[in-house]
């Protein structure tokens, strides 16, 4: 029954190879419709409860993705900050917001005209010049001009760009007065303009750190765009319009989506050389091992149909390529070609004895069958155990490897035997060499081997005793594993991106962002009771000296209303507060009508001619409706004699305003201002803001945090600032300072709040402050800028965060939660490392269960497990050991490590028992075993690690990783195999080599 | 208020009788026309306004002021805005000298900070108080700072299209304005950017009949890229009340005027 595929095939290898090739047809047609993911927002599902509030936070505060451009000057004194440099900002600023598309779709960058110059436009074309990229471009279908959404709108989202040349600054201007303006409003035209700017930036928390760098050395840019995908483009956009900057000025392009994108336009380029690379390396070692090219044709094929098979069910299933799947390729060739380098190392070795193609193979499959069966069918469950990791690329990439190992197990039954019929002449054949006469390099590796096999009898022991210690070592390595990743760091070291993130980072307080929104837990919450306290305890405080009967009219009226409320649902207080305003009005009526009536006549007065001696006369026309107040006012003039004019009128309605201080419908007005202000109106919630991010800075992990407090605070400290008089005394001019100074906080109560923000709102950027709370001020979003992306970095915010705000409750309660892509990565990360886990001791269990029913015995299954046990215990020892962080790739080796290295164990242990079996004798059978069994997983173990090592010269560090750790799988299992396990054996005898069994004989 | 002047509006016009000669009116008349009827309607006048602003995401913000506008001689105006809701802005000010061959004068008055504070001249083409209307809807935009074209006329109304003199000092590269035949009330502004998109516009959505002068009395501003709408009442509007000058001075900030407080 195992040799019916076969059979089939060596009676009718035509029809088979048709089948085959038919099939392959039918998977590479699908190729064409590939479509690239190279997003790792989608590591989560689209569903993910995380990824979900991302998006309504990038909605709520009209954020976007960021290509950050940084402008890096180190030569100029002034930095960045000089003329030329500024304008060349200004005007890239400029080409980047107006970005159209021609009638021929090319990208055409508008400079506006202004009154001295006529408008101007450049069309570019960005289409790769170099002629490699240019067909790379065309393959995978990448339109480098694609800077355009469907209705041919620019992807940059230009009014939302922060820049200098467009982000609003409110400054002190002349007389007093303040200015409102874009930071840049004009390019400099002289060095102390340029420096105008500087100092305006520096003065702004909002730009200093983010904009601009506090050594003065950079500026930057942030290109909003509509998606992620476009950020690769934009970003060749920039170079393209930068070109000509001379090199003084150096232009880096960094954020997150910059390098997902890259990394993804990369990561096709490697795609279409590492794995061809791959493929030529494990070819030209069959060459070396076999000397027979069309005898190592046929693992070549294997290999190359199994992975068209694996691409093409995942791109006919409608998938994405993704940065997973886009190593099917790669981890699907070595595993491809195992089963049939077995088959042929054995034919080539077997051939002599038959002469005969047909019986030869009929042989080697017979027995190799059931190893080949198992090795695959456990490589399998591997890689499909990655189904039940919790993220849809991984799931993907797992399930579609396992079918391509299906695959390949299934072409080295009838593929190979097929191919050799027809294609492998028995001319060619008959010249092989002879077993005994292999060339010195194989007569090496033999004794090599046979050396190896002396030693695990002699000093299994030992063997046995070392291989202990290093699992214990590498637990200890295991425990020292730090989960981490950033996409940045996918890149090697001397990447332009990783160069340009470093230095930005650097200069500025981080090009990493994350998102901390707060608010409230209950924003129903009412408190009327408390609300009504509060208003009749102020109503005491101010009133009950100056009018106490009325006092206690209003508080009566207060307490009428409240006990009304309590009695209603809802919250709306509106109501209350008019009928509120109502009493205030007629108390006010009562007790202040004169002095209002006298205040606006004041006010209404013509200053010309006004003395004391005058204003009683001008006055006249009022004396009879007013009673005490004029008199009253009049003798608290008189000491004031000097004044006339305005000045006096002044003086006048001062007196009035202490009276007028005094009124019950302002008092009310304030009141409600204060009990209804949503939460970030409140000056203690933004208090509890500021400190919060004082804490932060403080604790050295975050490079910068923004928040609406911040603009708050700049505002009314320039709404406040006063100018000291010209030539005053240092101890005045710091009087002033001091006084200044005093402002930059958050105001006092919430009107003053209210009115700062209404200014805030009304700048030349509407909306800018709606990226920091929401319109209504229940929300507020903290920015935070960190240097790293590294997930470490970002974990260790969220947990200081989290301590904060345990150990400070907020004024009212608040709720924190986190978006942005920095910590988005946290969450799948940490998702898959759960999930690795799960995964990983799952498929040992079935692997182990696989195992026992192969060999019908507990202890042999146990056994078969050791290498691989050792192997990856040692692999992730070593990984801790050294400090590489655990991410993504490495991550997903876990489930290779357990397909390849249970291998050589099965073939090891399956035929070590069938010679026993033959000769009862174990050191007969270990000497047996280390001849052709073991050259046989020695070369699998040599092609699959060396064919490997042109990853090593990938620019993306997971195509390193892959491959270091690939060759390092294979050395470590090889040598697990061949040393551990034949020194259990032989310690162990007695039990694995009962009496023979004579069930046992079909194995 | 209808429009009045002042505020937002553009508006209204002076003579009844003009459809007459309306035929052989240029470009540039009728942009005259309407910026005396949108902005100059009365020697004076006087409005109260509720706005609302509707942003996409729902959360509106409502924001309640009267408004005073004083015409002078010279074709110069004075504005005084006065609010009252929401609470928390209650009593601040705005004062505005438009001065026609100078920068305009502002001052503000936050009662909550007790400050008065002088406004640098600066970009008339920023957002009024948060809303989608810029000051210079407010005050309307004098018609020498752009080139006229008549492009449509009908029985009902006037397509003018208007490009900056200076394309650097705005940030639309043109916008049209459809203007009512009859009381040469701008209805409909239309603002379009540099790649011709049409990203914002400016009705009129009520006129009505206010001693003898057609005014805006719902005005609405759209910015088509946030969605965010902005939509004002006027109410209890009146002309040539006869407001004394010295009402738009800073001593009025401070204490505000009767005829915005009554």
């Amino acid at each position: 029954m195992k040799l019916t595929l076969t059979n089939i095939s060596l009676k009718y290898p035509k029809l088979i190879i048709v089948a085959i090739l038919a099939i392959m047809l039918g998977f590479l047609m699908q190729f064409p419709k590939v479509q690239f993911d190279n997003d790792p927002e989608n590591m989560l599902s689209s569903q993910e409860p995380v990824r979900i509030f991302h998006h309504e936070i990038k909605q709520a505060y009209a954020l976007y993705d960021f290509v950050i451009v940084g402008v890096v000057n180190e030569e100029n004194p002034a930095g960045v900050f000089n003329v030329d440099t500024l304008g060349r900002l200004h005007r890239l600023t400029q080409q980047l917001i107006n970005v159209q598309r021609s009638d021929s779709g090319l990208p055409v960058v508008v400079v506006p005209a202004t009154a001295t110059a006529a408008e101007q436009r450049i069309e570019l074309d960005l289409t790769p010049t170099k002629k490699w990229e240019y067909w790379l471009g065309k393959i995978f279908s990448h339109e480098a001009n694609a800077l355009f959404d469907e209705q041919g709108h620019s992807v940059i989202i230009g009014h939302e760009m922060m820049a200098p040349s467009v982000v609003d600054n409110i400054k002190q201007s002349e007389m007093g007065s303040l200015k409102i303006e874009y930071l840049m409003e004009n390019p400099p035209q002289t060095a102390a303009q340029a420096l105008q700017i500087r100092d305006d930036a520096m003065n702004n928390p909002l730009y200093q750190g983010t904009l601009v760098s506090e050594d003065e050395k950079a500026a930057c840019l942030y290109i909003p765009i509509v998606a992620k995908p476009y950020s690769y483009n934009v970003a060749r956009l920039v170079r393209a319009l930068t070109a000509d900057w001379p090199a003084q000025d150096q232009v880096l392009i960094t954020g997150l989506p910059v390098a997902e994108d890259t990394f993804g336009v990369e990561m096709l380029l490697q795609m279409a050389t590492s794995a061809p690379l791959a493929g030529l390396a494990i070819f030209l070692l069959l060459f070396m091992f076999f000397r027979n090219l069309s005898l190592i044709m046929a693992p070549m094929f294997v290999a190359m149909f199994s992975v068209i098979s694996a691409m093409g069910l995942l791109i006919g299933l409608g998938y994405d390529v993704h940065i997973m799947s886009s190593m099917i390729a790669i981890f699907l060739m070595p595993i491809a070609v195992a089963d049939a380098v077995h088959i042929l190392s054995e034919f080539f070795d077997s051939y002599s004895r038959f002469n005969n193609k047909a019986e030869t193979i009929r042989y080697v499959i017979g027995h190799l069958f059931k190893p080949m069966l198992y090795t695959s069918l456990t490589t399998i469950a591997g890689f499909a155990s990655l189904a039940f990791t919790p993220i849809p690329p991984v799931q993907v990439f797992g399930l579609h490897v396992a079918f391509g190992v299906a695959v390949a197990w299934l072409l080295s039954m009838t593929l190979i035997p097929a191919y050799i019929m027809l294609f492998v002449s028995k001319q060619r054949l008959a010249k092989l060499p002879l077993k005994k006469q292999t060339n010195s390099a194989a007569a090496e590796s033999l004794s090599l081997l046979a050396r190896m096999g002396n030693l695990s009898q002699k000093w299994s022991g030992t063997i046995l005793i070392i291989a202990l210690i290093l699992v214990g070592i590498s637990a200890y390595g295991i425990s020292q594993i730090k989960v981490n990743d950033n996409p940045v760091k996918w890149f090697t070291t001397d990447h332009e991106i990783r160069v340009a993130d470093d230095i930005l980072n650097h200069h500025f307080g981080g090009t990493y962002t994350a998102y901390l929104t707060f608010e409230e837990v209950r924003p129903q919450a009412c408190d009327c009771e408390k609300k009504s306290h509060l208003i009749e305890a102020q109503a005491r405080k101010r009133f009950t000296a100056h009018s106490p009967k009325e006092t206690e009219e209003f508080i009566a009226k207060l307490h009428q209303l409240s006990d009304q409320r309590a009695k209603l649902a809802g919250c709306d207080v509106s109501e209350c507060f008019y009928q509120l305003l109502q009493e205030a009005d007629r108390l006010d009526q009562k007790i202040l009508a004169g002095w209002n009536l006298l205040a606006d006549e004041i006010n209404y007065l013509d200053p010309a001619d006004l003395t004391t001696t005058t204003l009683p006369i001008r006055l006249q026309t009022v004396a009879s409706d007013v009673g005490d107040e004029l008199p009253l006012l009049l003798a608290q003039l008189s000491a004031q004699h000097e004044l006339v004019g305005e000045p006096l009128q002044d003086a006048a309605l001062t007196i009035c305003e202490t009276h007028l201080n005094q009124s019950y419908r302002s008092f009310v007005v304030e009141m409600q201002a204060e009990v209804t202000a949503p939460p970030f109106k409140q000056p203690k919630m933004l208090r509890y803001i500021e400190d919060l991010q004082e804490h932060l800075q403080q604790s050295g992990l975050v490079g910068k945090t923004t928040s609406v407090v911040d603009a708050l605070k700049k505002a009314n400290f320039e709404l406040n600032y006063a100018e000291a008089p010209a030539g005053v005394n240092a101890l005045v001019l710091e009087s002033y300072a001091a006084r200044n100074r005093t402002h930059y906080a958050v105001p006092e109560n919430a009107a003053a709040v209210g009115q700062v923000f209404v200014q805030l709102e009304g700048m030349k950027k509407k909306d800018s402050l709606f990226h920091m709370v929401t319109r209504d001020y229940r929300k507020v979003n903290i920015w935070i800028q960190l240097k790293s992306g590294d997930n470490r970095d970002m974990e260790a915010v969220v947990d200081l965060v989290d301590q904060y705000v345990a150990a400070n409750g907020a004024p009212i309660e608040l709720k924190s939660r986190w978006a942005g892509l920095t910590y988005l990565n946290v969450v799948w990360q940490d998702k898959m490392v759960r999930g690795m886990i799960s995964s990983l001791i799952g498929s040992f269990v079935v692997v182990l269960v696989m195992m026992m029913m192969l060999f019908r015995s507990a202890l042999w299954g146990t056994l078969a497990m050791i290498p691989l046990t050792v192997t990856i215990t040692l692999i992730y020892g070593i990984i801790g050991l050294v400090g590489k962080d655990y991410d993504m790739p490495v991550a997903v080796l876990s489930s290779l490590t357990l397909g390849l290295s249970v291998d050589f164990a099965i073939h090891f242990l399956q035929r070590s028992r069938k010679l026993y079996r033959q000769s009862g004798d174990w050191i007969e059978v270990s000497q047996v075993m280390f001849q052709d069994p073991a050259r046989a997983i020695t070369r699998n173990a040599i092609t699959i690690s060396v064919g490997f090592l042109p990853l090593l010269l990938a620019p993306l560090v997971p195509y390193k990783t892959v491959g270091f750790f690939l060759a390092t799988i294979m050395a470590v299992s090889w040598l697990a195999s061949l040393l551990i396990l034949p020194a259990l054996l032989s310690r162990l005898q007695r039990w694995v080599f009962p009496k023979i069994d004579s069930r046992d004989h079909q194995i | 208020m209808r429009t009045l002047l002042t505020t937002i509006m553009l508006c209204l016009f002076v003579l009844g009788s003009s459809n007459v000669f309306a035929q052989q009116l240029s470009a540039d008349e009728i942009i005259e026309r309407a910026n005396q009827a949108a902005y100059y309607a009365g020697a004076d006048g006087q409005a109260n306004v509720k706005m609302t602003i509707t942003a996409k995401d729902g959360i509106t913000r409502v924001r309640e002021f009267a408004l005073l506008r004083l015409n002078e001689a010279n074709g110069d105006q004075k504005f005084y805005t006065y609010f009252k809701a929401p609470a928390d802005v209650y009593k601040m000010a705005y004062l505005v000298w438009k001065n026609l061959a100078d920068n305009d004068d502002r001052w503000l008055w936050l009662p909550a900070l007790n400050l008065k504070k002088r406004i640098a001249p600066g970009d008339k083409r920023t957002s009024f108080v948060g809303s989608d209307f810029v000051y210079e809807d407010v005050s309307g935009r004098s018609p020498k700072e752009d080139r006229h074209r008549l492009i449509e006329r009908t029985d009902d109304y006037y397509v003018i299209e208007n490009e900056p003199v200076d394309p650097s000092s705005v940030e639309f590269s043109r916008y049209t304005v459809q203007i009512d035949a009859t009381t040469f009330l701008p209805m409909l502004a239309q603002y379009y950017d540099r790649s011709g998109q049409l990203y914002r516009k400016v009705e009129a959505l009520e006129v009505v009949d206010v001693q003898g002068y057609p005014t805006v009395t719902v005005a609405q501003a759209s910015d088509l890229v946030s969605g965010s709408v902005t939509r004002n009442e006027f109410s209890q509007v009146r002309y040539d009340l006869g407001l004394k000058a010295k009402i738009f001075t800073e001593r009025f900030l401070r204490r505000p005027p009767r005829e915005v407080t009554r």
